[in-house]
């Protein structure tokens, strides 16, 4: 059986996909659906949903189209999921595999530094990082990345010091390679699939750390998030709940969508690795 | 205020009559005060130096002017907006150099030592002048208080002070504390400024960190049969959405200063049972005014602030980031003000077209991209709708092309990025007018104030005829000249606009039917709440 087919024979993972390809194309659509700046004002304020079909989401406080707000929002939760995320599993990686192919001391020093950034808890960490540096996309990526690294650094110094004693190691050795190039083009290639596998939770944690640092206002002010909007439709909760409910549940189907889509890419290809 | 918001309080007040009508026994109670029990409201901050004397703001007020009162109060329909409070009777000299005050006899404080001339020379020389926020610039000019016999307070002043000015800065800057508990050891240490001891109708309790904040009744008040109440507890209630919950469930009976959100007023106004009162703020007039930087090359331009002017839909705001409970503003001084108010200064209509006409004329042309200039905007974090305006303007601002990039900061990193570090092109500010315009007014267009005063022309604007004009109408003493200067002072702040103000707004309180005498006078919030009474 193909990875492909059995991966369409779960169906969790299936949803899963469908719910990160509604996800992508919303982002992907949005500037094409709503172009112009999603923030500007262009109804009434605090118009119900399903009531004008130009506007059916309805308006939020100043008069701003929810749905345009809901896809520029997602544009903003997924390039921040990933980019954390792609800086986050690079980060770990590199500092993973230096610390389990050098050994000693080095590994005792990176390895250190790893304890202290796991005893903080990575949201405080994130917290603080953007009240002091001042919010923008950058600094929010950076600080989302800077609490979540920790995880895939463990795991691939983990793996590298299984790899780092095979064969094809000793000979990379043995023919007169610089231990760096051993190092990442030898071991780091394959101590990935494990670090990857982590992937779809660190997205997933990603935009949900992106989320609670909006609702906070520690967002980008410039930008549609999906947190902001929840932040926006609190003050406003008992006489228009949908302003936080329906950015709400975009965020619990993208997170949704991310973790059963990453569960079921591990799944398959772990079989398949059982199998050969 | 305006007749819009008239209107709104007529409407609110014929849904209070409906609601009446469907409780008819517990209105029939409230008509007579009744003695005795707790009125519990809730507390949005938690101060954590409570003496008025030094902490002249309305979150102090809130809860140190049920325990240490002023000389007078604002009212409604007193002499001069005022009545009587520790002080009788005042009178300034013909010469600007004096001003006299007969103090009411019998009062005591908490202590029950006697209340005296000598505490208010000592609270005037020792705090209001050198360590009020709002006094350093009042009685700056007070050189000392001649104290005749124990009832009889003479302030006399270095140079000519118009009595129009102190007798409007008495309510909000006359806090009289002690003498014999503050002479010993240093002022800010005190341990009164954390458990304040007054003569007001209530004293200190305990105040529980995070909790609460509890007042019990002064049985020794000086006024006849005062206070109504027993205890009055500050329930601290942080979060804005759940001040109305708490009404609704009874926990508490009062949330004033605006602590339910204006988005939920229509809804709580039909909960049967609750009343939601607009009065009572009159004197407490916040102002929304986008500070603007004249460092900036661009803004340093009258064209393009008129152009920034033009690009406001003043009427947009009141109603939507306000919820029509605000009304637009025409320059510096509050339309509601009875003493200084002018409408006849130059207004900027909302015209967008002529806002851009404005801007290419300046020379500030549109780019490929449909941007002339980008600029950053701070919106002030205390109050939810100063960020909203901040949302609106941002789109305003984009509307004439001017790329506005928003930066949001907490109250202590905006107060430093705005008024210290001037890292700001445009802010959201909320200051206040307190019925003179000298008292925390001018002080937003003067020149020469040093980095770092809070709340004041730090945008680097220098107008030579204003200041001028300013310093004139610090020395006038003719009440009717000096008031005509503070109005052609208005005429040339809204002509040169170095600031824009936008619109006006005061406070909302929502009450349970049982609380009676609300709202009283007009600063009722920030009153002595002597009289009010919990009925059935």
């Amino acid at each position: 059986m193909s990875p492909l087919r059995r991966f369409l024979r779960t169906p969790e993972a299936v949803a899963g996909a469908i719910l990160l390809a509604a996800l992508i194309a919303m982002a992907l659509i949005a500037p094409l659906l709503f172009p112009g700046d999603p923030q500007a004002i262009a109804g009434p304020a605090l118009l119900p949903p399903f009531q004008d079909w130009s506007l059916p989401l309805g308006t939020d406080r100043l008069g701003r189209d929810v749905l345009a707000e809901l896809f520029h929002g997602a544009r903003t939760s997924l390039a921040v999921g990933l980019a954390a995320a792609a800086a986050a599993l690079a980060i770990g990686a590199v500092v993973g595999t230096l610390a389990g192919f050098a050994g000693g001391l080095v590994d005792e020093v990176l390895m250190r530094i790893t304890d202290a950034f796991q005893t903080v808890p990575s949201f405080l960490l994130a917290l603080a990082f953007v009240s002091v540096v001042g919010p923008s996309l950058g600094i929010v990526v950076a600080a989302i990345a800077l609490g979540t690294w920790t995880g895939p650094a463990r795991v691939a110094r983990a793996e590298v010091l299984s790899i780092r004693e095979r064969d094809y190691v000793a000979s990379a050795r043995a023919i007169g390679m610089h231990p760096l190039e051993i190092a990442f083009r030898e071991v780091l290639p394959n101590a990935l699939p494990p670090v990857l596998a982590m992937s779809s939770v660190i997205v997933a944690a990603a935009i949900l750390t992106e989320a609670a640092l909006s609702f906070l206002g520690l967002g980008d002010p410039n930008r549609v998030t999906w947190g902001g909007m929840i932040a926006e439709g609190r003050a406003v909760l008992r006489t228009a709940p949908f302003l936080s409910i329906v950015p709400g549940i975009a965020l619990v189907l993208t997170v949704l969508g991310v973790y059963l889509a990453g569960e079921g890419v591990v799944e398959t290809t772990a079989v398949r690795r059982s199998l050969s | 205020m305006s007749g819009f918001t008239i209107s709104r309080r007529k409407m609110l007040v014929g849904s209070a009559m409906l609601l009446a009508s469907t409780a008819m026994p517990k209105l029939a109670l409230a008509q007579t005060p009744k003695k005795g029990g707790r009125l519990v409201l809730a507390a949005d901050s938690e101060p954590r130096n409570l003496n008025p004397a030094i902490v002249a703001s309305n979150g102090v007020f809130f809860i140190s002017s049920k325990i240490v009162e002023t000389l007078a109060e604002a009212s409604f329909d007193g002499k001069d907006g005022l009545a009587p409070r520790l002080a009788l009777s005042w009178e300034g000299a013909a010469d600007g150099l004096s001003a006299t005050f007969k103090l009411r006899d019998g009062v005591k404080w908490h202590d029950g030592k006697p209340f005296t001339s000598a505490d208010v020379a000592f609270s005037a020389l020792q705090i209001w002048k050198p360590l009020q926020n709002l006094g350093r610039t009042v009685f700056k000019d007070l050189a000392s208080v001649e104290t005749p016999d124990d009832l009889t307070a003479v302030f006399k002043f270095a140079k000519p002070t118009p009595f129009q000015l102190i007798r409007n800065a008495l309510p909000a800057l006359s806090s009289v504390v002690p003498k014999h508990i503050y002479e010993v050891g240093k002022i800010e240490d005190n341990p009164a400024n954390t458990a304040p001891i007054g003569t007001g109708p209530f004293k200190f309790g305990e105040y529980k960190a995070g909790q609460y904040y509890r007042l019990t009744k002064n049985t020794d008040y000086w006024g006849k049969d005062e206070p109504y109440l027993d205890e009055i507890i500050y329930q601290v209630l942080p979060d804005r959405t759940s001040a109305a919950s708490a009404l609704e469930a009874e926990e508490i009976q009062l949330a004033a200063f605006s602590a339910v959100p204006l988005a939920d007023l229509d809804r709580i106004s039909k909960v049967p049972g609750l009343k939601v009162i607009t009065k009572g703020y009159e004197g407490l007039t916040y102002q929304l005014v986008v500070e603007i930087n004249h460092r900036r090359k661009e803004l340093a331009d009258l064209k393009v602030r008129q152009a920034i002017a033009h690009a406001i839909d003043k009427d947009f705001v009141v109603k939507t980031v306000f919820l029509g409970y605000a009304a637009t503003a025409t320059g510096p001084v509050p339309k509601n003000d009875p003493q200084f108010y002018t409408a006849d200064v130059p207004t900027y209509a909302f015209d967008v077209a002529k806002a851009n006409a404005l801007l290419d004329e300046a020379g500030y042309k549109k780019g490929a991209d449909g941007k002339r200039f980008s600029l950053k905007l701070l919106p002030a974090p205390y109050f939810n709708e100063t960020k909203q305006f901040g949302d609106y303007l941002r789109q305003a601002l984009a509307a004439i092309g001017i790329d506005a990039q928003l930066v949001n900061n907490d109250s202590a990193a905006h107060i430093k990025a705005v008024y210290t570090d001037h890292a700001f092109d445009l802010a959201v500010g909320p200051p206040v007018f307190r019925g003179d315009p000298a008292i925390s007014t001018t002080i937003l267009v003067q020149s020469g104030i040093p980095d770092g005063v809070p709340f004041s022309n730090q945008g680097g604007y220098k107008n030579a005829a204003l200041d001028a004009l300013i310093a004139k109408a610090s020395e006038t003493l003719d009440t009717t000249a000096r008031t005509d200067l503070y109005k052609e002072f208005q005429k040339e702040v809204a002509a040169d606009l170095p600031l824009i103000n936008v619109a006006e707004w005061s406070f909302i309180s929502v009450a349970r039917d049982t609380v009676g005498n609300i709202a009283n006078n007009p600063r009722w919030a920030v009153s002595n709440w002597a009289d009010t009474y919990l009925a059935g």
